[in-house]
């Protein structure tokens, strides 16, 4: 017996401490995420402010500038500063990664928690419907429901892959609480007499958390990824700057030999999909119960 | 009608079984588990009930406690058939009867802190007025089974499995039940903590005046422990009555069998 008691918690962080390229990658996520507080405190101030950000300040005389020392990843078409604008995109980036996390994972985690845990005829409609979703092609399917929504922008975006990207999730949590429903501690549950609700929130659902938590980390990106598309289409973002606005204004002189803002841009994009899948992963292995013991 | 007559007539039962019958699944994939059982439990009695595996034992304990559904037949309980039992009234029915499980390290959730969900059961049934009374429980709960009650504060995995299967009867005892299903409760434990196990729940029944029904495949247990055994052969009962004569002079072809299997009889 040991002395002090320990959270199943306090072990994962443990586990995951040990692991190198996991902890390299949370302080990318912590740096990406400062970032966006930062984009988002700047566009606050300057919109209480009800000024121009330097950001969005044209130039014309500075446009397409190398890096340099006065601009470190040189200027874009209007001669705007694309350091700047690529801080500013983090924050876009982190917005509709979590916004659409807050739509898509409740979705997902409850459904799959109804399916799992009732069965029958509440699971074949729940299987029905997210095989329905998971039919159609994701992206058309986003890009319709964008079109839908009236007020085009920001919040198509986060409609379109919140309400589409919930299936994998949905999926992953039925098999979880299936399994879980057999365990003699669900049994126990049961024959004490609590109720469905309470043995599926309380009980089962802090026994998948690290699904919940792996997913988020790995469907991140992934809607990081959809919103530069989608901005690159021309029905994301407007007005703001975000990665896909800059990927697609870059792409028109790359040619030309303006290779900045295009390459600064991706390897922003790259870095931020890669830290969130290699700590997704190094999570998956740090909070899986089985490696207890 | 003449069920009360009846039950005066004999002693009085806790438990009355009859006629039950457990099928799962339906047409020709369907499994008939339990045929046509019937016996009764008194209270404070232990009642054992032994078979091979698959005989249908721990469906029949299953469908005592209503983890399983009956499909036919009676399950009295202090007067009133509990086999079809729904909602409210069933959950009034769990404060009756309580169940402890085979394997202990499976009937804990994982990420709860023992005397947690210890309080979750109490929170659930209203009993006591605040967490703290509840609390109070919890400890009182864990004397009683011979834990130390600061040990109630942490996470299954760092106990031991005789320790754990005592927090599943202290997690049992909680609703103050007056029938204990125990499902093989010491067959996955060491045969130094067996013992102890056993001992606590004789010191339960004496204390409480619990009865037990002890699901078992070991004879021996059930010799040492049980006043009255059933055996179970293929869904149902072949063999009933005092532990001692069922063990010493057993009248069913299948209960030799079963006798001489074991190296001490």
């Amino acid at each position: 017996m040991k002395s002090k008691s320990q959270s199943l918690w306090g072990d994962a962080w443990r586990r995951l401490k040990k692991n190198r390229l996991a902890m390299f990658c949370l302080g990318l996520v912590i740096f990406f995420t400062l970032l966006a507080v930062y984009g988002e405190i700047i566009y606050r101030y300057h919109e209480i402010r009800d000024i121009t950000p330097s950001y969005q300040l044209t130039n014309l005389d500075a446009a397409y500038e190398a890096p340099s020392s006065s601009h470190w990843m040189g200027t874009d078409g209007l001669g705007r500063d694309v350091m700047a604008r690529l801080v500013q995109g983090v924050r876009i980036a982190y917005k509709v990664g979590i916004i659409t996390s807050m739509i898509a994972i409740p979705i997902g985690v409850i459904l799959g928690c109804l399916a799992g845990f009732f069965g029958g005829k509440v699971d074949d409609f729940i299987v029905w419907l997210y095989s329905t979703f998971a039919s159609m092609p994701g992206l058309l399917f986003i890009l319709a429901i964008a079109m839908v929504v009236p007020d085009r922008g920001l919040l198509g975006v986060y409609l379109g892959i919140g309400l589409t990207t919930w299936v994998g999730l949905c999926r992953l949590v039925r098999g979880e609480v299936m399994k879980h429903k057999e365990q003699t501690y669900v049994q126990a549950a049961k024959a004490l007499g609590l109720g469905s609700g309470r043995i599926m929130f309380k009980h089962i659902l802090p026994n998948i958390s690290h699904v919940i938590i792996v997913t988020f980390s790995l469907r991140f990106p992934a809607a990081v990824g959809t919103e530069v598309i989608m901005s690159f289409l021309g029905i994301g973002v407007q007005g703001e700057p975000s990665w896909g606005l800059m990927i697609d204004s870059a792409r028109m002189r790359l040619w030309q030999g303006m290779w900045w803002e295009m390459t600064f841009v991706t390897i922003a994009l790259f870095l931020l999909v890669l830290a969130f899948n290699l700590l997704g992963d190094a999570l998956r292995d740090a909070l899986d119960p089985r490696l207890n013991d | 009608m003449n069920s009360n007559v009846s039950r005066r007539a004999d002693e009085k039962k806790l438990l009355d079984v009859r006629q039950l019958n457990v099928i799962y699944g339906k047409g020709k994939d369907s499994v008939h588990a339990v045929k046509d059982v019937s016996f009764h439990i008194k209270p404070g009695e232990i009642f054992g009930l032994v078979g091979e595996s698959g005989c249908g034992k721990s469906s029949l304990g299953k469908a005592v406690i209503r983890l399983t559904d009956p499909t036919s037949g009676t399950i009295d309980f202090n007067g009133i058939d509990v086999a079809s039992l729904k909602g409210r009234a069933l959950k009034t029915y769990r404060q009756e009867v309580q169940m402890v499980f085979q394997d202990p390290y499976g009937s804990l959730n994982p990420r709860m802190k023992v005397g947690s969900a210890i309080v979750d059961v109490l929170e659930v049934h209203k009993i006591g007025k605040n967490t703290t009374e509840r609390r109070e429980r919890v400890a009182a709960l864990f004397e009683a089974v011979g834990l130390d009650p600061n040990w109630a504060w942490r996470y299954p995995h760092e106990f031991s499995g005789g320790q754990r299967q005592r927090i599943c009867i202290a997690r049992a005892l909680a609703l103050n039940p007056d029938l204990l299903v125990a499902d093989e409760p010491v067959s996955a434990l060491d045969v130094s903590v067996q013992a102890e196990i056993l001992e606590l729940l004789e010191e339960l029944r004496a204390k409480r005046n619990l009865a037990f029904l002890f699901v078992s495949h070991d004879l021996a247990v059930v010799r040492n422990v049980c006043d009255r055994v059933a055996v179970m052969y293929n869904g149902e009962i072949v063999e009933i009555g005092d532990v001692a004569d069922v063990i010493d002079h057993p009248q069913h072809e299948y209960t030799r069998k079963l006798l001489a299997a074991v190296p001490s009889f």
